[in-house]
């Protein structure tokens, strides 16, 4: 190519870096000694298969211990039910990946796949890693046929970023291709529902703080990791890889200790807080147990919960208890609801206002159908619908709702009101 | 076969529209019979009716399919549509050259789906220049989906595409309708999910190939490079099919695009209308300045000739606001009854698909009587035909011209034919058309040029390449080979070698910052500091920032005057604040080219290209012609130094300012004229009247230029610089760019006049044009001496100066130039 002989190909701007690759890691003063190093370093071995070598660190921990009665875990996750003994948790493999970017797409690979199993009543750690891009498929072959002893899949988030990036790395192989696992329990949903409201956050490391009491120690700033791993390709010292390395095995750690906690509070939800209750309660909903989900909503209640969340978990377990037929607790829920109207004054914001606005609202319209379709109870029922039309008018003043929404709840309920007066006339 | 027999109560009789051609004949002023230069109707072309050819359709077409056209209307196929789908069914790769309105989608639907039917694991990606078009197909293969009970699945996979609906598209679709530059951000890059679509690619289509030409055409051909080979490494090699509006080179076009052979399929079998087509040219109101009536009002005056005589009459205009401008005038001419809404409607985009959905039923339908449009109606969007269609403007190229001619011309039983009127601007380009319909109504002259090649855009793909799929050692793409640029961006680092292999090391997603419309996507952010807080307002790229946003300009923005503060240059951002102006600012920009490398040289006014000698190279002459063509790579160095305060309305210069600003240096290719010594010496005229000429001749050439090559204006750039003593030598003299204030002033014994590609690394024009230096010359020529302006004006050599005579001198110049070696 005529241009690129030139000395005008510098100019071009294709090959500006709009950030400078700030280097984190001094160059080895011999690239090839420093990777000679890396074993030693790492505590690691030379793995072979067909494909070449890689490196490959084994770890064996006694804690934490193994997860016995793990079948509630998959419920509690709704895994489909053509998976396979999703439960037995000797079939779990814990993953975690750490790769070369986070924005997805074909060019972005996972140097490090840490892999975790419960083993000898401890838990063994295996990490495998690619010293260099050709040592890929190596990696992808002995990552496939841990797949196949341990067909269940435990990650934090794998469901939309470690596994489709992995089974596009393997479909780029166009030679391995790995059994789908035969379950996948991706512990950041119910992590989310039970832990977020609480800490804000539903960061691993965060949870480990704070719910799991694990402490790491110093960890490295995740966004640094693909650019130590770029140094360390173009000759960088390998020293920077070894928080790496630890990183991803404390990632591992809080991974399955997050498991056990997790099965615990399903098999036992009278061992977590309210907030964990509640939690978890939806969890059960979700899950379609829904005598399980009543149960633990009124566990959560009984054992004190804000009142937002109070208000939030009052009108779910009603809605379940009409549901059911449990018509008598679907009652007291609501007529506890509509009694402590003055719960609608309070609140942190306008949003919790508005929420909880609009369930005692609920609570008094279904007090207000309850009175007229089953008790046919024609004056209790307008009752019901006068103290909603007057809580929806008190509030038009002070906080509102959407004039949307508020129009549409007095509509029905003036309509509902119309319709009772006519009829007891 | 997309043929509209629309009839409608009360529809004019054929004697209305000859009534209204007859109204504007009228205009034509007597005096035109001895003076050419003050006609009004330049032209007036009929276009006879033709016949459709008509064959059966071909035996291996599957019965279901056969019997789904026909239950559309369809049991023939004209003889353009037989012949590409025999090609396409023979295995090779074919451009369909199509008229408006001639059933070209046929061309590749009915292939594609007979090979899906044949085979449902067979898929085609088609690929359209815009949303709408892709819309628009979607609708007919729908049709058919449904005529063929679901026997396979179409989708459109776009920007608006909604996620959950993604997945179901990339595993069912036989048939994907997206664009280039999903194709490049979206699909591309995410591969490996797409695997059924690449298993099975049979066929990739590529609707309005002629839009792929410039900037945007060298960015689709590296992505149909990194198609090609992602195609290759799922095993699959597809056919490509392309579709092209007429142009001069359609086949040269789509082998240079899609780098393989294709055969050409442009022998039109479709019916058509009698239309009549005339060419008007705005008279002219003050001779001397060359100055003609406004064509906006000339436009609508026309317009208004086939609205009064109840004709449906779709008003083409080249920009948003003409649009609107034109649109309020006609709704003042013709108001609707009291209550009724209008029944002239705009359309532009902008508009809500909802909306413009609601204007293409009511123009088949004929409840609208008059639409006013830019280009966004030009390309297939189906709305029927029309009676009348009246061009505001010249619409840039040829093939555009006839693709909005192409609406006028219903072919209904009883009264058939249609209207095509062009009122032409003073632009040199519009008058050019206007006086020479010999030139139009031709062979088209318009050729589509690419350069895939071009640094920045080769790098910049290769990159989305590596991220794709590592770069193997040894590995082409296009013709070259990978492992120099590879090293170059590992030394960048952006790739890392392994084995035989570069990878991609970068977190960041490449295509992400490369868009198919610009080189380089170098761009200045402006922030408004007016609130306080810096807010970013707007973009300019590069080239740009240093006229539009240095320091003291005034940068216009949403109709809003801003002044700049300062110029980041290292942050890439321009600090702006808001005031009351009076005035704009216009730069004063110094420019210098130098010549890196000749290419070739020859002397300028042969129109053919003779092999380029090596031993003329660097020679002080090309044979002993007065004056050479040559081109290369070119340095352009460019400053500005100053600028011009300009009142708004009024024009005048109010104050200027100096300036100190970096120069931007660009590297580029360049087609340039060298007029000999002898040459200009022997001009009788005065020094700044043979500078002035000069400069004359150079933006006639670039005039002439975009024409040949279909180009924007903004693509090339000129410049007139002594020439340096030996080629390749770092000394050059300094060149004035021609919008500098005429400071420094200087003579030239011996000028190149370079005409630039705007682009770093160039974009491809400047061999084309110097294989057409002749071609070029003759029309430039014509151009200044059919221009009825005395001594020049903005339509041929630009606005005289003072006392200058920039027309006679330019012709002065061309005539030298001409004469054989001597």
């Amino acid at each position: 190519m005529r241009w690129l002989n030139h000395d005008r190909v510098r100019a071009v701007s294709a090959l500006r870096r709009v950030r400078a690759p700030a280097r984190l890691a001094p160059l080895a003063e011999d690239p090839c000694e420093g990777r000679a190093r890396l074993p030693e370093l790492l505590g690691a071995e030379v793995a072979r298969n067909r494909y070449g070598e890689f490196l490959r660190v084994r770890q064996w921990l006694a804690e934490p211990e193994p997860l016995e009665d793990a079948e509630v875990l998959p419920r509690l996750l709704r895994t489909p039910a053509e998976a396979e003994e999703p439960g037995d948790s000797k079939r779990w493999l814990f993953l975690d990946t750490e790769t070369t970017g986070l924005a997805g797409g074909t060019g972005t690979c996972a140097f490090l796949v840490g892999l975790g199993w419960w083993e000898r009543g401890g838990f063994r750690i295996e990490q495998l890693f690619l010293r260099d891009y050709d040592e890929e498929h190596a990696v992808l072959l002995a990552l496939a046929e841990r797949l196949e002893e341990r067909p269940v899949l435990v990650t934090y988030n794998g469901k939309s970023f470690d596994w489709p990036l992995l089974e596009t790395r393997f479909r780029l192989t166009r030679q391995i291709e790995p059994h789908p696992p035969r379950a996948h329990l991706d512990l950041l949903h119910p992590a989310r529902q039970l832990w977020r409201v609480e800490l804000g956050t539903a960061r691993l490391a965060e949870i480990e703080r704070h719910v799991l009491g694990l402490d790491r120690g110093p960890d490295i700033l995740s966004d640094l990791i693909p650019q130590m791993y770029f140094d360390f390709l173009r000759g960088g010292s390998p020293e920077p890889l070894v928080p790496v390395f630890e990183h991803n095995r404390g990632d591992l750690v809080g991974l399955a200790t997050l498991a056990r906690r997790l099965a615990r509070l399903g098999n036992a939800p009278e061992s977590g807080g309210p907030l964990e209750q509640y939690g978890l309660s939806r969890l059960f909903e979700r899950a379609g147990d829904r005598a399980q989900a009543r149960r633990v909503y009124q566990m959560a209640l009984g054992a004190g919960l804000p009142r937002a969340v109070g208000m939030a978990a009052r009108r779910r377990l009603a809605r379940l208890a009409r549901r059911d037929g449990e018509s008598e607790l679907a009652q007291s829920v609501w007529r506890g609801m509509a009694e402590g109207s003055e719960d609608a004054e309070q609140g942190e914001d306008d949003a919790e206002r508005k929420q909880t606005l609009e369930a005692i609202l609920e609570a008094c319209e279904q007090l207000a159908i309850h009175y007229e379709h089953r008790e046919r109870n024609g004056q209790e029922a307008i009752e019901w619908t006068r103290h909603a039309i007057a809580l929806l008018v008190d509030a038009e003043s002070g906080f509102g709702l959407e004039r949307r929404v508020r129009d549409r709840w007095r509509t029905s309920l003036e309509r509902r009101l119309l319709r009772l007066e006519k009829r007891s006339a | 076969m997309p043929t509209f027999f629309i009839r409608r109560a009360g529809s004019p009789a054929a004697a209305s529209l000859t009534d209204a051609v007859a109204a504007l004949r009228s205009r034509q002023p007597e005096i035109a019979r001895e003076d050419p230069a003050s006609s009004i109707i330049t032209s007036v072309c009929e276009l006879p009716e033709r016949e459709a050819t008509l064959t059966p359709v071909p035996e291996w077409v599957r019965p279901e399919l056969a019997a789904a056209y026909r239950a559309k209307g369809i049991s023939q196929l004209y003889s353009h549509q037989a012949a590409a789908a025999e090609a396409i069914r023979g295995g090779g790769n074919v451009v369909v050259v199509t008229p408006t309105a001639s059933g070209k989608t046929l061309c590749y639907n009915l292939p594609v789906l007979n090979a899906i039917l044949e085979n449902p694991d067979r898929r085609a990606l088609y690929l359209f220049p815009t949303k709408a078009l892709a819309q628009d197909q979607l609708a007919e293969l729908h049709d058919l989906e449904e005529r063929l009970g679901d026997a396979f699945a179409v989708f459109t996979y776009d920007g608006d595409t909604p996620a959950d609906a993604r997945r179901a598209i990339r595993e069912r679709g036989h048939i994907v309708l997206s664009n280039p530059d999903m194709l490049h951000a979206g699909i591309l890059p995410h591969h490996t999910r797409w695997l059924r679509l690449f298993e099975n690619l049979g066929y990739v289509v590529i609707d309005e190939l002629h839009v792929c030409r410039g900037v945007y055409g060298s960015h689709v051909a590296n992505v149909l490079r990194r198609l090609a080979r992602i195609a290759r490494f799922y095993g699959s090699e597809p056919q490509f099919i392309c579709s092209s509006a007429t142009i001069g080179n359609p086949r040269e076009l789509a082998e240079k695009l899609a780098e393989r052979r294709f055969e050409l399929v442009d022998e039109d079998g479709a019916p058509a209308a009698r239309k009549t087509f005339v060419f008007y040219n705005p008279p002219v109101v003050n001779r001397r300045l060359g100055i003609r009536r406004s064509y906006l009002g000339e436009s609508r005056r026309v317009a208004q000739e086939f609205l009064a005589r109840g004709l449906q009459t779709l008003v083409f205009a080249n920009s948003r606001l003409h649009t609107e401008l034109l649109l309020t005038y006609l709704r003042e001419a013709n108001p609707a009854p009291p209550g009724a809404p209008s029944s002239l409607r705009g359309y532009r985009g902008g508009y809500l698909p909802g909306e413009r959905r609601e204007i293409e039923r009511g123009l088949r339908a004929g409840r609208i009587r008059g639409v006013v449009a830019t280009n966004a109606l030009e390309l297939g969007v189906d709305i029927g035909s029309l009676d009348a269609v009246v061009m505001a403007g010249y619409p840039g190229t040829i093939a555009s011209t006839w693709q909005r001619a192409g609406r006028a011309g219903r072919r209904t039983a009883a009264r058939e034919g249609g209207c095509a009127v062009l009122v032409a601007s003073s632009a040199p380009l519009d008058q050019f058309i206007i006086t020479h319909p010999e030139y139009f109504f031709g062979q088209s002259p318009e050729r589509a040029y690419i350069a895939p090649d071009n640094p920045e855009i080769f790098l910049n793909h290769l990159k989305c390449a590596a991220f794709e799929l590592p770069l193997q050692a040894g590995e082409r793409f296009g013709a070259t080979s990978i492992d120099e640029p590879a090293e170059a961006l590992e030394s960048a680092g952006f790739l890392h070698r392994s084995g035989a292999a570069w990878h991609w090391t970068d977190e960041a997603y490449p295509a992400d910052a490369i868009s198919l419309r610009a080189v380089t996507s170098d761009n200045f952010t402006i922030m408004d500091t007016t609130g306080g807080e810096p807010e970013v307002i707007g973009e300019v790229d590069f080239a740009s920032a240093l006229t539009t946003v240095h320091p003291k300009a005034i940068y216009l923005h949403e109709g809003a005057t801003y002044a700049v503060d300062r110029l980041d240059f290292d942050g890439r951002k321009a600090y702006v604040h808001q005031v009351e102006s009076e005035y704009y600012t216009d730069a004063i920009l110094y420019t210098q080219v130098r010549i890196l490398e000749q290419a070739a040289r020859k002397p300028a006014a042969v129109r053919q290209a003779r092999i380029p000698d090596p031993a003329l190279a660097g020679q002080r002459a090309a044979g002993n012609a007065p004056a050479a063509a040559s081109h290369g790579d070119v340095l352009v160095r460019s400053q500005v130094v100053g600028f011009k305060k300009i009142k708004f309305f009024t024009q005048e210069n109010v104050g200027a300012g100096e300036l100190e600003l970096p120069e931007n240096e660009m590297h580029t290719t360049a087609f340039w004229i060298t007029l000999e010594r002898d040459l200009v010496a022997a001009l009788p005229f005065s020094v700044s009247e043979r500078q002035a000429g000069m400069r004359g001749l150079l933006h006639a050439i670039e005039a002439v230029a975009t024409l040949l090559l279909m180009c924007d204006r903004r693509d090339l750039s000129a410049a007139i610089g002594e020439r340096p003593p030996e080629p390749g030598r770092p000394e050059a003299s300094p060149a004035l760019e021609e919008t500098a204030d005429g400071r420094g002033l200087e003579e030239f014994f011996e000028p190149n006049l370079y005409l630039y590609d705007a682009y770093p690394g160039g974009i491809g024009f400047s061999e084309p044009l110097f294989q057409m230096s002749g071609e070029i010359l003759d029309r430039v020529g014509e151009l200044i001496a059919r221009c009825p302006c005395e001594s020049g004006c903005p339509s041929c050599v630009g606005p005289p100066e003072s006392e200058m005579r920039p027309k006679q001198a330019a012709l002065a110049i061309l005539e030298l130039l001409k004469q054989p070696s001597g």
